[in-house]
């Protein structure tokens, strides 16, 4: 026998093969209908540019999409995937060259290569499809857990990829046994099958059979191919197209401005308001669940559901979408011919105004979806609708933004003013000085350091740690107000506009071109949001800051171990908006590697799987139900690391936290501190151990 | 229907106590960096009249109406923001701290003008107390300029049989009552009449409403008049009380004796609330 | 010759605030060396009567069936007769605080061509005016008023007056027929003490408790000590969330915002939204072991004791007290 002539007849036992080319037409037809009405849909969108910055957007795809790089994180659901995904990349291969040997004059499907890959390695990735399907079955019919959505469809989609490799097996078995194919060795399962068919079955019962199953085959592969754009299987097209078409900006920078003067809504509660990659983005969901597995909301037992946002919104764009995205003004159902705008909130789906005020807008739901949707700014769309269209929300979302208003602070009530916490401390405030441009840098306090009692000690250690190393830096004092960030999470775009606008005419009248600031929701506004407003600054978190200044010498890092209380263990809180949102994981453990013997550990969610404190998106001047506080599960998480110290970088996540570890902590002692505090701790001078 | 809703702009009550400071020649508080704001009770006096409006079969109309400095304009599109049909703003002409009698003089005369213009309001609402002084004197006073039977510390106002039915809280309980109009209420707080939070496109729509001027000319008034002829008070001093910064711990040798300076320290307070 | 007035609503009776009312007209017209009368609204009962007899140098008692039920409208009616009844010429009016007082105080003050003015806490004579001292700011200062026009109709802190002494020989008592306009705004129903207690936000005197207490049993014995002195009681967020007393009961910056005269914190270490929640009180006392806890910057006095120990001993000296 010789290899290089190896090869198989194409449609062995099959007549009126003519029939598969006519099947094809319908199924084609149907799948390229499906994707043109989908399509259709998304077109109707409002505009949005996400084909830009294409070499960037390949890097991504090549990452995320083809590579895989977010599916794989979940270990058992990567690993089916990943089987059930390559399988179906080769099993197709390998149908074109099937197409290509029998329908063009290049007759591929020979020798070596038919040996090696259209036979061996078909045959193992088939069994892959096999195996995966499997997996995936016993997490969905027996382990059930709480993040999958239990659909019939979902199980038939198994089902008939599993009855489609199984077929597939069968009829190359029956052909091999039949044949007695010479090369049967290189199709290892197909032959496992016709040895064990040949002693139970005769020849002819097989060539039979193999007639049966090889229609019965086909028959459900153009069927299941028809399925796809109907079916949550349309991923296999929607999810590559949506990380191609991914947010290429980091969440801090999510959020859309709002053009006051034009927009004929505030926010969005109308599906015809999304742009075309939000619609695109319904369609793109694997119903895979994470993103609600990872919401700090969702864990505490609030009614918030990313993936069931999604999934409503996607549901109610297939049931409606044709009708009111399409043509434009669909008929409300009365007769009178009024435009209907098909409202999205609802108390009756997931979209509730419950559920879209619990989010913290930490973008745990983002980081975790492996196809790149954009759940927390859907959110926000909708709260901006509730908020200003409506003014519908929280009590505690409404005293601060009295207070944003009239204070331009979100702290009613506080007892101190901007500058309290600088007494004794010779700081320069810009507008008390000769020459602001003399300050290299501005250190912006932030309400949250300023205001807030605990925080103080952060601001003032952040202040004296960059006297020491000399820098030259000033505040705005009482001409600072709030950058808006809790205003723009609720939803009240216009009062953040207005914030905005004021603070960045602040900072041109001094000519401020350095920020520093304790703040990572004012760090995020500096670097992402203000550029939106003409205000474009080289910003950095304190920690940031404070890493350069130990790195350059001008700090003296190697000082004596860690804070007076004589804690040596440390676990960082990464904040939301200085990890998840801007990416900086590192400044903070650097700053906490430099005090002397500290050990540190982290949290099993660390990093940009870091579980939020709860304060984000105004949730901090929400009450929570007692028994669904975000603080509290993440205090506990912080404690059973066996920390002395929880280490923060945020004021906000160092009251959520503080008050959580206070609940949580049992006897033993556990202080909440922000980085800073604990690098003056050690590096401060002798006898000023705290600030 | 017509109400009527007085506003008072104020100097936040909410600015820290450090923050805050008297300028002995005024004899008054320094204004400093702090805002501006609308009384809170005149807010919830907004509120009562809006929830008013939302429960009337009948058509309400709402004016809103301010005596001060041309910064209350703020308070007025704040007002109309929240859905106030009208806003009417007499300006203070250098009468900075006019005392409850001049305010109910001007307020009375502007009233009277407002409704040789447009009809008779049936009712006026005014904060029961300012977040500032705290006098609480200007919604009788205003009562008696027009004439007006009052009623004090409404919480809510509901359409009633011919009438309008009126709860409001004393100390020592809950009082019902029925008002025919013309009639004046002073408005206090409760739950339910927290001042709302307006739509942003109420706020846009707010800076469109006309906003009527009078000068106290216009109301046939005499500034110099209404500032000392009508007078009933004025402020001889005005101080902070000494802080008392230090906590002051029970010292003693006993727990007995600690105990003791701490009873006696509390029945002191106790007994100075009368 | 000027003359003091104190008017008192008959259906309130005698209590401690007339009584201190009386107090304050007494000192004051024996400043002015006038006499003190008491003007009484509706029928008061015969103790009361004779109460303010052994007080007053005279009594004017205002008549009408109408008056024994409280409107605002007749009971004003009613104290503009009555001051022209008791002769008219007085240089001050003054009343108690109760709620009735309050709003008819401004009224009077203008249909009498006087001045009025509010919640004083003191009062003196100077020469032909009246200076009345108060809180403004919400507390964060005192301002001192001239009453420029007499009668100054000046309703007081009367709680916080010495109640006035009895005179050798009681007063005069005469009864007046006055005549009344029925009311345009009648008062037809009322729903008394119809919560428990008073709102958190209105209470003149709380007393919380927090984490350190360990469990709800210790709140009974902070309810004996909170009725010994006329309190209502608190908690902080984390005595709360334990659910060892309703969520109700919480003091915090995002619950009740509270502004008592005083605030007594037991085993409350002070955590920030606590203290932004009861950073208006006038007075703050704690009781905590912890010398460090924050608490102990935000009060005046205070002991740094298990409260085990303090709250019964404490509890039982109050009681004695108040006697």
């Amino acid at each position: 026998m010789d290899p290089t002539q190896a090869t198989r007849e194409v449609f062995w036992n099959i007549e009126y093969t003519w029939l598969v080319y006519v099947l094809m037409v319908p199924t084609l037809a149907v799948f390229g209908w499906g994707f043109w009405l989908k399509i259709r849909r998304w077109r109707a969108g409002q505009p949005e540019v996400r084909f830009d910055r294409l070499g960037e957007r390949m890097q991504l795809f090549l990452k995320n999409a083809v590579g895989q790089g977010r599916t794989i994180k979940r270990r058992y659901a990567g690993i089916f995937h990943t089987l059930v995904y390559t399988g179906f990349i080769v099993l197709f291969l390998a149908t074109t060259v099937v197409a290509i040997h029998h329908d063009t004059p290049l007759h591929i499907m020979k020798g070596h290569f038919y040996l090696i890959f259209q036979s061996l390695t078909v045959d193992i990735f088939g069994l892959f499809v096999m195996v995966g399907v499997a997996l995936a079955a016993i997490r969905r019919w027996i382990s059930k857990p709480k993040l999958l959505v239990y659909t019939d469809e979902a199980s038939w989609i198994l089902v008939t990829i599993f009855v489609m490799a199984l077929t597939g097996f069968m009829i190359e078995g029956w052909r091999i046994a039949v044949t007695d194919d010479p090369w049967a060795a290189w199709s290892p399962i197909g032959n496992l099958f016709a040895l064990a068919s040949d002693p139970l079955m005769s020849d002819a019962a097989m060539q039979t059979g193999h007639v049966a199953i090889w229609w019965f085959h086909l028959v459900v592969a153009f069927g299941w191919i028809a399925w796809v754009p109907f079916s949550k299987m349309s991923h296999v097209f929607t999810a590559p197209l949506n990380i191609f078409t991914a947010n290429l900006d980091g969440y801090g920078g999510s959020l859309k401005t709002i053009d006051f003067e034009t927009a004929e809504r505030f926010g969005i509660n109308h599906l015809g308001d999304f742009t075309w990659k939000d619609l695109l983005d319904f369609d793109a969901c694997t119903e895979c669940g994470r993103c609600t597995d990872v919401c700090p909301a969702n864990t505490v037992g609030k009614s918030l559901s990313p993936r069931d946002i999604i999934l409503d919104l996607q549901a109610l764009m297939h049931k409606r979408g044709d009708t009111v995205l399409v043509s434009g003004n669909g008929d409300n159902g009365n007769g009178s011919g009024e435009v209907e705008l098909l409202p999205i909130i609802d108390q009756k789906t997931a979209v509730s105004p419950e559920a879209l005020f619990a989010c913290t807008t930490c973008a745990a739901c983002m980081e975790a979806c492996p196809v790149h949707i954009e759940q927390m700014p859907k959110i926000v769309d909708a709260r901006r609708y509730l908020v200003m269209e409506e003014a519908d929300f929280p009590e505690g979302m409404m005293d601060m933004m009295n207070s944003l208003e009239s204070r331009q602070h979100p702290f009613a009530g506080t007892q101190f003013s901007r500058v309290d916490w600088t007494e004794g401390l010779d700081i320069d405030v810009m507008a008390e000085m000769d020459d602001p441009h003399e300050a290299e840098v501005l250190m912006w306090v932030g309400c949250g350091g300023a205001l807030v009692e605990r925080n103080r000690n952060t601001v003032r250690a952040t202040a004296k740690l960059l006297q020491k190393a000399g820098v030259k830096f000033a505040i705005l004092g009482r001409e600072e107000s709030c950058t808006g960030d809790p205003a723009r999470r609720v939803g009240n775009e216009f009062l953040f506009e207005m914030l905005a606008k004021g603070n960045v005419e602040t900072m041109q009248r001094y000519g401020v071109r350095k920020v520093v600031t304790s703040c990572p929701h004012c760090f995020n506004s500096f670097r992402n949001e203000y550029p939106q407003f003409g205000g474009s600054y080289e910003v950095y978190h304190h920690s940031q800051f404070l890493d350069q200044l130990l790195e350059s010498g001008r700090l003296d890092g190697n000082g004596a171990a860690v804070s007076s209380n004589g804690s040596s263990t440390i676990t960082f809180h990464d904040p939301c908006y200085l990890g998840r949102h801007n990416g900086e994981y590192d400044a903070p453990r650097n700053l906490l590697a430099k005090l002397g013997d500290a050990r540190q550990v982290e949290m099993e969610r660390s990093r940009n799987t870091s579980f939020c404190c709860g304060g984000g998106g105004g949730m901090a001047f929400v009450d929570e139900p007692p028994d669904q506080r975000v603080n509290q599960e993440r205090a506990q998480e912080a404690v059973d690391t066996g920390a002395d110290v929880v280490a923060v970088g945020c004021p906000f996540c160092a009251t959520m936290l503080d008050d959580g570890v206070n609940a949580r902590r049992g006897d033993r002692d556990v202080k909440v501190k922000d980085v800073a505090e604990l690098l003056w701790d050690a590096v401060g001078e002798p006898g000023q151990a705290a600030p | 229907m017509k109400l009527l809703v007085c506003l008072k702009q104020i100097l936040d009550p909410d600015v820290p106590a450090r923050d805050f400071q008297i300028d002995p020649a005024a004899k008054a508080a320094r204004r400093g960096g702090a805002n501006l704001v609308t009384n809170i009770f005149c807010e919830n006096a907004v509120e009562t009249a809006l929830q008013f409006r939302e429960a009337a079969t009948a058509e309400v109309k709402i004016t809103a109406l301010c005596y001060g400095e041309s910064s209350a304009e703020d308070c007025l599109r704040k007002a109309m923001a929240m859905t106030v049909d009208e806003a009417c703003l007499v300006e203070r002409d250098g009468n900075t701290n006019p005392d409850a009698a001049a305010v109910g003089r001007v307020l009375a005369a502007a009233i009277r003008r407002l409704e040789q213009d447009g009809g008779p309001f049936d009712a006026v609402l005014v904060g029961r107390e300012s977040g500032d002084w705290g006098v609480g004197q200007t919604g009788g006073l205003l009562a008696e300029e027009l004439g007006r039977p009052a009623l004090g510390f409404v919480e809510s106002l509901q359409p009633g049989n011919g009438g309008v039915t009126l709860r409001r809280q004393t100390d020592v309980g809950i009082e019902v009552a029925e008002a025919e109009p013309p009639f004046l209420v002073t408005i206090t707080n409760n739950e339910d009449n927290v001042p709302r939070i307006p739509k942003t496109r109420d706020v846009m729509m707010s800076y469109r409403k006309p906003l009527q001027k009078l000068s106290l000319a216009d109301l046939e008034l005499d500034s110099e008049e209404i500032r000392t002829g009508s007078s009933i008070f004025e402020v001889e001093e005005i101080f902070i009380p000494a802080d008392e910064v230090e906590c002051e711990l029970a010292e003693g040798d006993t727990l007995e004796e600690r105990v003791d300076q701490l009873a006696k320290r509390i029945h002191q307070v106790v007994a100075s609330i009368g | 010759m000027a003359n003091v007035a104190v008017c008192v609503l008959g259906s309130l009776g005698y209590d401690r605030a007339a009584q201190g009312a009386a107090g304050a007209g007494r000192a004051l017209a024996e400043s002015v060396g006038g006499e003190l009368h008491a003007l009484v609204i509706g029928p008061a009962s015969d103790n009361a009567v004779a109460a303010l007899a052994a007080v007053a140098d005279r009594v004017v008692i205002g008549a009408n069936e109408a008056l024994g039920d409280y409107q605002p409208e007749q009971a004003l009616q009613a104290a503009q007769q009555l001051h022209a009844a008791g002769g008219g010429d007085y240089v001050a009016v003054l009343l108690s605080n109760d709620t009735y007082s309050q709003e008819i105080a401004p009224r009077l003050a203008h249909r009498l061509g006087g001045s009025s003015m509010a919640d004083a806490a003191a009062i003196r004579a100077d020469g032909d005016h009246l200076l009345a001292q108060r809180t403004a700011y919400g507390g964060k200062a005192i301002s001192i008023y001239r009453l420029k026009k007499q009668p100054a109709v000046v309703w007081l802190r009367a709680r916080g007056f010495e109640p006035a002494p009895e005179q050798g020989a009681p007063g005069d008592v005469t009864t007046v027929d006055l005549a009344l306009d029925p009311p345009r705004i009648r008062i037809t129903g009322r729903e008394v003490a119809a919560q428990e207690g008073v709102r958190l936000e209105d209470a003149p005197v709380i007393v919380s408790g927090g984490r350190g207490l360990g469990g709800p049993e210790p709140f009974q014995e902070l309810k004996k000590l909170a009725n010994a002195i006329g309190a209502e009681q608190g908690a902080s967020r984390a005595a709360c969330d334990a659910g060892w007393v309703p969520p109700n009961w919480q003091v915090g910056y995002l619950c009740h915002q509270v502004a008592p005269e005083l605030y007594i914190a037991i085993a409350i270490s002070g955590a920030s939204q606590h203290l932004l929640g009861m950073g208006d009180s006038k007075v703050v006392a704690a009781i905590n072991t912890d010398a460090d806890a924050p608490i102990f910057k935000h009060c005046s006095f205070g002991i740094v004791e298990d409260y085990k120990q303090v709250v019964p001993l404490l509890t039982e000296k109050l009681q004695s007290m108040a006697g």
